[in-house]
């Protein structure tokens, strides 16, 4: 009997010894299925931010349309947030109070032209206490206008200070004009926009996975830990059978079922979360790349071990430190730049790195592929290594 | 050392067996020791060489040689820590030896030897079976590793099931199992694949009477039907009722070896007395080593192990002696030669306490 059918041999026993652990189908499966949805259903909602805002405009003038056309519009065409008008003041506060509007713009009379003077200018912003955050980014745009126009002032007293005469209503005009044409000496350009936007199913349902995948990697390689403690490993290699090909056997054990763990929760959360993973050809080659690099992650971490407990327990700190690390519990681009970095020296963060360039644009298969390199060189190098040291678990 | 007796192996009938109605009647299948030469004259299936084994300044195995010739069960019979495991290990490519030969129908037997494996089949003292399959998937999985497949497997699956009594349960899975049940698909497993070499590592040890009993019946006929066994025991009894041939084993070397009757007669015609004794043992140990014909004296706990030419003629001076020296006798035994009485002689201490 060749090698390679031996070796396959003990991957459908140890196949089917984890289909019979019902222990080891749950965390395989049921937890980050179960995970994955309850981390998109409490933080999907709110993080899916929506406002609704009602503005009133007692003034009239040009730069009031502006702000409730353009900037205030802008924002709903965006669909950030529906902004609808009320006659008076009174109807804006009262749709706040009622709930029928997050936050509330009083465009003071006389808006305009203060503005173009130079005078002062007020606007009200009302907001409701529950709905803070809604309130928080009106506040956030109204003052980002506010900046605009306290520019355009300055321009206007700067011209009529220099000129040393008094400047009339058209002379105003024209140097407020001049001054909001003008561009702004610093620009921020958002050029990846449309990259690595995981919706928070697809986000949960990938990361979860990750994480567990490396308890499912694990557990079919603490086998051999249970094969010795159960006698059946000094019996196997009582019988025509190498080493190396036990070794084999217990990874390409793990591989299937790592693999099968996967591609039923790629199923599921697609189903039953939403979750939108991408390309089939493309997801596929990610966790095949991803499995390869949970198994030689954790074949090197469980060579170092001496007993079963120890392997155990190095496994589990060593994923559980790789997830966080990796960005699995909030999307790295919420984390510190130094996190960010740091999770493209995990497999996780390359995964998730690569399912969001499935996402980004062009989305074909090619996109992903730094990320399955990456994952590949990782597993490989780290497995082979791990190999080799724990050859001398299954050592007669 | 060689001997021309039978096996002594014959199982009891009337001894209850803890084998089911379906497996077939051990004790009836074909005999061929009639028909064929003594065992020591038929072809040499095992062959052990001076082996040696050092774990730092512990030698475990010192020169240990013997051979096992076709259709014999060759005992090892030793105490607990005697070498009998680490030899076993030896011989079936477990352990590396670090000098020495073991050799299987001329093929030479080490660790890297994977392929020369297939002729063995190994019993290891410890179960060594998957708990959360059945029995029948147990089998099925190492009769695979050993080539087997097909209908060929499907037949010697259903024949070993038969033999082990565990065809009724054959779908359930091992850990619903009693420890005799568990025992016996244990030595199942070594047989699947109709080995060349049977190697049996204290397969009864912590087994109930009755299962012990279907065991022993077992290789006896294993023994009957040619395959070659070799069985470590710290039993007596399973030795003198099993095996061909004795080895006896103490301090990793093997001490006399041949048929239990070779070696009684080889210590001589001598009786055992056996005194439980209280109050000043040792003293009594040293009054009875005094009284003239005592040959040898082990001393225990309560106990005085006693080797005599004639144990009637120096009863009465025996006992005086002990209570002369402060003991207290409860109780006398006299007790025929056998094993216990051989490895007493070649090691000064009984085999039963040795083996606690």
């Amino acid at each position: 009997m060749s090698a390679l059918r031996i070796a396959l041999l003990i991957a459908a026993k140890d196949l089917r010894q984890r289909f019979r652990d019902r222990s080891a189908l749950i965390f395989a499966i049921v937890a980050p299925l179960g995970l994955a949805l309850i981390f998109s259903r409490l933080i999907g909602p709110s993080a899916a931010f929506h406002a609704t805002w009602v503005v009133t405009d007692l003034d009239g003038g040009e730069l009031a349309m502006v702000l409730r056309n353009d900037v205030l519009g802008g924002v709903a065409r965006a669909g950030v947030a529906d902004v609808t008008d009320a006659p008076t003041e009174e109807a804006a506060r009262a749709a706040v109070a009622n709930g029928d509007a997050d936050s509330a713009f009083i465009i003071p009379q006389g808006f305009t032209s203060a503005s173009e003077s130079g005078r002062p200018v007020t606007r009200e912003i009302g907001g409701s206490r529950p709905r803070g955050l809604a309130t928080d980014v009106a506040r956030a745009v109204a003052a980002r206008f506010g900046e605009g126009v306290v520019g355009i002032q300055l321009a206007v007293a700067t011209v009529g200070e220099l000129s040393g005469a008094p400047l009339s209503a058209a002379d105003h005009q024209r140097i407020a004009q001049a001054a909001a044409a003008a561009p702004p000496p610093v620009a921020v350009v958002e050029v990846t926009t449309d990259l690595r936007a995981l919706d928070l199913a697809t986000f949960f349902s990938a990361s979860m996975a990750i994480l567990f995948l490396f308890f499912s990697a694990q557990a079919g390689l603490l086998s051999v830990f249970a094969e010795r403690r159960q006698g059946t490993l000094r019996r196997i290699l009582a019988a025509p059978v190498g080493p190396g090909t036990i070794l084999v056997g217990k990874l390409l054990g793990a591989f299937a079922m790592s693999l099968v763990a996967m591609t039923t929760l790629v199923i599921a959360t697609t189903v039953l979360i939403g979750a939108s993973w991408g390309p089939p050809a493309g997801v596929a080659a990610l966790l095949f790349a991803a499995i390869v690099a949970a198994l030689g992650v954790s074949a090197l971490v469980i060579s170092f071990a001496k007993s079963e407990a120890a392997a155990g327990n190095a496994t589990a700190a060593v994923g559980i430190t790789l997830a966080i690390v990796g960005g699995t519990f909030a999307p790295s681009a919420q984390a510190p730049e130094a996190f960010a970095t740091l999770s493209l020296f995990t497999p996780h963060g390359w995964f998730l790195r690569g399912l969001g360039d499935l996402h980004g644009a062009g989305g074909g298969i090619a996109t992903a592929a730094p990320a399955v390199v990456v994952l590949l060189v990782m597993g490989l190098v780290t497995g082979a290594i791990g190999v080799l040291r724990a050859r001398r678990l299954v050592a007669p | 050392m060689s001997s021309e007796a039978e096996p002594e192996s014959a199982a009891d009938p009337s001894e209850e067996s803890a084998v089911d109605p379906t497996a077939p009647d051990l004790d009836e299948e074909p005999v061929e020791a009639d028909d064929r030469p003594p065992v020591t004259e038929r072809p040499v299936v095992l062959s052990v060489r001076d082996l040696h084994k050092r774990y730092g300044a512990l030698e475990a195995v010192r020169g240990v040689s013997f051979e096992i010739h076709e259709g014999e069960t060759y005992g090892l019979l030793g105490p607990n820590g005697a070498g009998k495991t680490t030899t076993i290990s030896m011989v079936c490519g477990l352990l590396t030896r670090d000098t020495g030969e073991v050799t299987l129908d001329g093929k030479a037997i080490d660790v890297g030897e994977v392929a020369a494996k297939a002729g063995i089949g190994y019993v290891p003292q410890e179960l060594a079976i998957y708990p959360d399959l059945s029995a029948r998937e147990n089998l099925v999985f190492f009769g695979r590793l050993y080539g087997l497949g097909g209908s060929q497997l499907k037949d010697r699956v259903r024949e070993v099931l038969a033999l082990i009594g565990l065809t009724e349960r054959a779908g359930d899975r091992i850990e619903t199992f009693s420890g005799g049940m568990q025992r016996r698909l244990n030595i199942g497993i070594g047989l699947l694949h109709r080995p060349r070499l049977l190697l049996l590592d204290e397969p009864t040890v912590g087994v109930d009477p009755q299962s012990r009993n279907a065991i022993l019946e077992s290789v006896a006929a294993l023994g009957r039907q040619g395959m070659a066994i070799l069985y470590t025991t710290h039993y007596l009894e399973e030795a003198e009722r099993l095996c061909d041939r004795v080895g006896i084993i103490d301090g990793g070397e093997i001490r006399a070896e041949g048929t239990t009757r070779d070696l009684v007669a080889s210590i001589g015609e001598r009786d055992r007395v056996r005194l439980s004794v209280s109050g000043n043992v040792a003293a009594a140990a040293a009054a009875v080593r005094a009284v003239d014909g005592v040959q040898e004296v082990g001393e225990h706990s309560d106990q005085l192990e006693i080797l005599v030419a004639n144990a009637r003629g120096l009863l009465t001076r025996i006992l005086s002696a002990a209570e002369g020296a402060g003991a207290v006798v409860r109780g006398v035994d006299v007790i025929e030669p056998d094993l216990e009485a051989v490895f007493l002689h070649l090691t000064g201490r009984a085999l039963r306490d040795s083996a606690e």
